[in-house]
């Protein structure tokens, strides 16, 4: 999977470009408009990663002229500008997702595979774990013929660590995941724990959940 | 009462006075014309008559068969002439009103009395009018008068009323314009079509003040647009690093602890950030108002979104929604932020085993809906404050921002929704939010 980023900030650049290595992606780094046009034109990308505010060019004006490429390469708009009437452009431009900076790097992996996932029309979205079955486009985890019935932010943590298994998510990471969207006067780390202890509790009558790690002071991980 | 109105009524008014006026002064004042026009006429008879003696001489009137006396009516008896010959050295010159016997009948007749001596002779002549004949023409004159007089008011009131109508036109003009302007960044200026001064001033000005408004709205939304970018850019830099050293095989085990903390602190940085930006801008209106929003519906899928919270804290979510309101022009995640926060809130400062309750009804005036909590309430002296920025009056923990509820207030203002606190401390708070039909 061939990866452009396009961020006028090095530090970001950095990071992303070391995050995005470590999940096995190639990527290219543009660091203004006028590097990304030539790197679009000369190179056939599956992923653009867009920051919006670039020092010499208008990143909409960009966008279109990526959407005006042969290949068809998937969009996920960033930005720290964060004004509303840049998602609204930019997705009508044909971009496939926004992200208002920051943003965390498992959420942008997070977005990204459901980018892929909906572009290329993936059928196959079932994962396998010890002995269980967990299919992401029904929402549904099933142990052999059994079906166990998860609330939806069950799933959701579960399908999060799944997605970024053997790593140790924080319940910081797991709490914006799952209530991002809402502004909050504070986060309560304390759900997070109530959450997988009936997790723990739902998955357990079928087989051993030993595998579903807590690292102490951490946060969780599924070792697989 | 608006200004059309008020001329018109005012127009109306000073004429009936006018008129009222002119109804009670009239008769005495046609009088006295007619009385004065009936002087007149006897004046002039008497020069003819004087012509006719001069030219006839007086003996075709006054001969000594006659008794030196000559009379004369007319058949009805509203005109006489007599003319006599009088002893009395008195010479009289005069127009007044007197009662004359005529035919065994008494009638009040205007006369005029004028002596003249003629060959050693005094002669008094006498011409008369019978009062009830002038005061009759006088009769009909105040009749006709009326008429024309009511006839010229209504004509007045009516050009007036059309001439204010037309003047006041670029008033009602300028009256539309703004009535149809939410808010002054969606307020475009116009020239304005009139020779009033006034009218254009008051226009202009109208414009200038609103450029100025959006002008300071426009520069306050460039700016919240650089402190996002500036601010937020570092805090993002700084929250990969972080995640990206906490996945790092080389970071040794101890460090992971520390690194969360950062993590934490570094999110709580954010969180200011992102609520300031948030209550700036709904206040530089940037948020959009173009959906319809179900209440009721919206307030189960909170509760719904929420439950699993209050579980967790062994909060019961009792939910009574009735009646039915959608809330047309407005945010709907935005409205989704403020009764999460509120209904988060009550979770968060709730007693153990405690109850949070959501009821929804109808109102005359909209929709009325309550979140009521059994938690620890507020004192009655934080009441006022619990709405402003920073102010964390009762936050258990120490990482809350005390934002949330200026959240709410702003998106509830955003919206005209009033929003309202009621707290008894020790026994819970109830949270009222008030839609406008």
């Amino acid at each position: 999977m061939h990866i452009l980023i396009v961020e006028d900030e090095t530090g970001l650049a950095t990071e992303l470009m070391h995050f995005l290595a470590q999940e096995h992606y190639v990527c290219d780094w543009a660091s203004n408009g006028r590097e990304a046009s030539e790197k679009v034109a000369v190179n056939r990308y599956d992923f653009i990663l867009l920051d919006l505010g670039l020092p010499d060019y208008d990143g909409l004006d960009l966008l279109k002229e990526i959407k005006s490429t042969d290949y068809d390469p998937a969009i996920i708009i960033l930005t720290a500008r964060g004004a509303l009437e840049d998602r609204i452009k930019g997705l009508g431009l044909g971009a496939d997702d926004y992200l208002p900076k920051p943003f965390s790097l498992l959420e942008l992996q997070a977005r990204m595979q459901a980018v892929l996932r909906r572009k290329f029309k993936l059928q196959s979205s079932s994962v396998m774990f010890h002995g269980f079955e967990m299919d992401s486009s029904s929402r549904r985890v099933m142990h052999g013929h059994h079906e166990i019935v998860l609330t939806k932010k069950e799933f959701d943590i579960l399908h999060y660590l799944l997605l970024h298994k053997n790593r140790i998510l924080t319940r910081l990471q797991l709490t914006e995941h799952i209530w991002g969207n809402i502004l909050e006067d504070d986060y309560d780390s304390n759900y997070i724990d109530v959450h997988i202890k009936n997790l723990r509790k739902k998955l357990s009558t079928y087989a051993s959940t030993d595998w579903l790690e807590t690292v102490r002071g951490v946060g969780y991980r599924i070792a697989i | 009462m608006r200004l059309q109105t008020k001329l018109a009524l005012f127009s109306a008014a000073s004429k009936v006075i006018v008129l009222l006026l002119l109804i009670l002064g009239l008769p005495k004042l046609v009088n006295t014309v007619a009385l004065h026009n009936a002087d007149a006429r006897l004046q002039l008879k008497e020069e003819k008559m004087y012509q006719i003696i001069e030219d006839q001489g007086i003996e075709s009137f006054i001969t000594e068969e006659d008794g030196n006396a000559y009379g004369s009516y007319n058949l009805f008896r509203e005109e006489f002439i007599s003319l006599e010959e009088i002893n009395s050295g008195k010479v009289v010159n005069s127009i007044e009103n007197s009662l004359r016997k005529v035919e065994n009948e008494v009638v009040r007749y205007r006369v005029l009395s004028s002596t003249f001596d003629l060959g050693g002779k005094r002669y008094l002549l006498e011409i008369g009018r019978s009062l009830a004949t002038i005061e009759n023409n006088s009769k009909t004159l105040q009749k006709y008068a009326l008429y024309v007089l009511a006839a010229v008011v209504l004509l007045t009131v009516f050009t007036d009323l059309a001439f204010s109508k037309i003047l006041l036109r670029p008033l009602n003009l300028i009256m539309k314009r703004l009535q149809r302007v939410e808010h002054p960044s969606s307020f475009t200026p116009k020239k304005l079509n009139t020779t009033t001064q006034d009218f254009l001033y008051l226009n202009d000005t109208i414009n200038s003040m609103m450029g100025q408004i959006q002008e300071a709205f426009q520069k306050e939304k460039e700016f919240i647009g650089n402190v996002s970018h500036e601010l937020l850019t570092p805090v993002s830099i700084l929250q990969n690093r972080l995640e990206n050293l906490l996945a790092d095989p080389e970071t040794p085990e101890s460090q992971l602890e520390k690194l969360v903390d950062n993590l934490r602190t570094l999110h709580r940085l954010k969180n200011i950030i992102q609520a300031l930006l948030l209550v700036s801008r709904i206040e530089n209106e940037q948020y959009l108002r173009n959906e319809s929003v179900d209440i009721p519906q919206l307030a189960q899928e909170v509760a719904e979104e929420i439950k699993e919270r209050a579980e967790a804290r062994e909060v019961s979510l009792e939910v009574d929604l009735k009646g039915d309101f959608t809330l047309g022009k407005a945010n709907q995640s935005l409205l989704f932020t403020m009764f999460f926060n509120v209904v988060n809130n009550a979770i968060k400062y709730n007693k153990p085993e405690g109850t949070i309750t959501l009821t929804g009804r109808s109102l005359p005036t909209g929709y009325e809906l309550c979140v009521t909590d059994t938690g620890v309430g507020i004192p009655a002296e934080n009441l006022p404050h619990i709405f402003s920025r920073f102010k964390r009056l009762h936050a258990p923990d120490g990482e809350s921002h005390g934002l949330g509820l200026t959240i709410v207030k702003t998106i509830a203002t955003f919206h005209q929704i009033d929003l309202s606190v009621e707290s008894v401390l020790g026994q819970g708070s109830t949270f009222r939010f008030r839609f406008p039909a």
